[in-house]
């Protein structure tokens, strides 16, 4: 690794919050499902269940403390993500050149991009709206369905369904471009860091807007 | 691997006073509003049970009989026919057992 050349693309906090919500989405996606199937006995869903509950509960904490502690990012993410340019109805046009690269093994040209894609952005807004709505709706139908109105827990429990679908088909689309790009991978689950070359290559407005040498005394 | 071997970071992001404010307020709307209509309609629907209470104890005061053991006829079943309270025969004929429908209701 040429460390003279790395960018520290996801600090020691952003590591943790994905740590905690990998150990505590894959769980919840296992048990969403097993609960939306039932194909077990009674005392396994009763299992599912408990299990659901825990990992939703930590799932919960996860995002609030990292609301609160990493607050700048929180808000930085959301500018991101939020943003929306003609780049990246170019960049939906070629679908970011993946198909072409993974099919047809072409290279087509892509327009430049900040430090997420347009499609890592519409996933990103997915999480967002999604993850606020399945926990406010998992909260609720957990701690008070019998003190919501049979409506409400219905429309909840409807929102709190398609939110996980649409977050889960997500997730399969997101470990298997985050496997594909693996020195992004090795930087979220281990060091944070990724090569500057490359960097530069994928993300050039990032690079050039966003990224400052750090000051060594 | 130490934090000390990468030469760039993101330049940090700078929120002023009146950017916290904004997305302070837009987070504590985006908070406050599901939280009030969860309230009235939690509110709404405790009408509902308490109604419900209300006319349970109205039956009451209006009822003769208002406890099973006061009952004459349930007396008498167990008098000439039931034996006692959870007596064989009486489980037998009037207790329940549970059926998982979880399959078909869904």
């Amino acid at each position: 690794m040429h460390s003279e050349n790395m960018i520290l693309k996801h600090p020691l906090s952003v590591r943790i919050f994905h740590y905690l919500l990998v150990i505590s989405f894959l769980p919840l996606a296992a048990t969403g499902l097993i609960l939306f199937f039932k194909p077990f006995s009674e005392n396994a869903m009763n299992l599912a269940m408990r299990i659901h509950v825990a990992a939703g509960i930590l799932l919960t904490f996860d995002a609030a403390a990292f609301f609160i502690i990493g607050y700048k990012r929180v808000v930085l993410f959301l500018r991101r993500v939020f943003s929306i340019s003609g780049n990246d109805f170019k960049w939906f046009a070629v679908l970011g050149g993946y198909p072409q690269k993974l099919l047809l093994h072409k290279k087509v040209p892509v327009p430049p991009m900040g430090k997420y894609n347009s499609g890592q952005k519409l996933f990103g807004a997915c999480v967002f709206i999604g993850g606020v709505a399945l926990i406010f709706t998992g909260i609720a139908l957990w701690a008070f369905p019998h003190n919501l109105p049979h409506g409400t827990v219905a429309l909840m429990g409807h929102v709190h369904t398609i939110a996980a679908w649409a977050l889960t088909l997500f997730l399969c689309v997101h470990v298997f471009l985050g496997i594909y790009m693996f020195d992004d991978f090795k930087a979220m689950f281990l060091h944070g860091k990724i090569p500057y070359d490359e960097a530069k290559e994928m993300a050039p407005l990032w690079v050039g807007n966003e990224i400052i040498a750090v000051n060594k005394k | 691997m130490s934090d000390q071997d990468y030469k760039y970071i993101e330049n940090p992001l700078h929120v002023t006073r009146r950017e916290f404010i904004t997305i302070t307020g837009i987070v504590v709307a985006f908070l406050a509003l599901p939280a009030i209509w969860i309230r009235s309609a939690a509110l709404s629907n405790n009408e509902y049970i308490k109604a419900r209470i209300r006319n349970l104890y109205q039956d009451d005061v209006k009822s003769k009989i208002r406890v099973s053991h006061a009952n004459k006829s349930v007396a008498r079943y167990y008098s000439e026919f039931g034996g006692k309270p959870l007596s064989h025969l009486s489980e037998e004929l009037l207790h329940t057992k549970y059926i998982n429908r979880t399959k078909i209701l869904s």
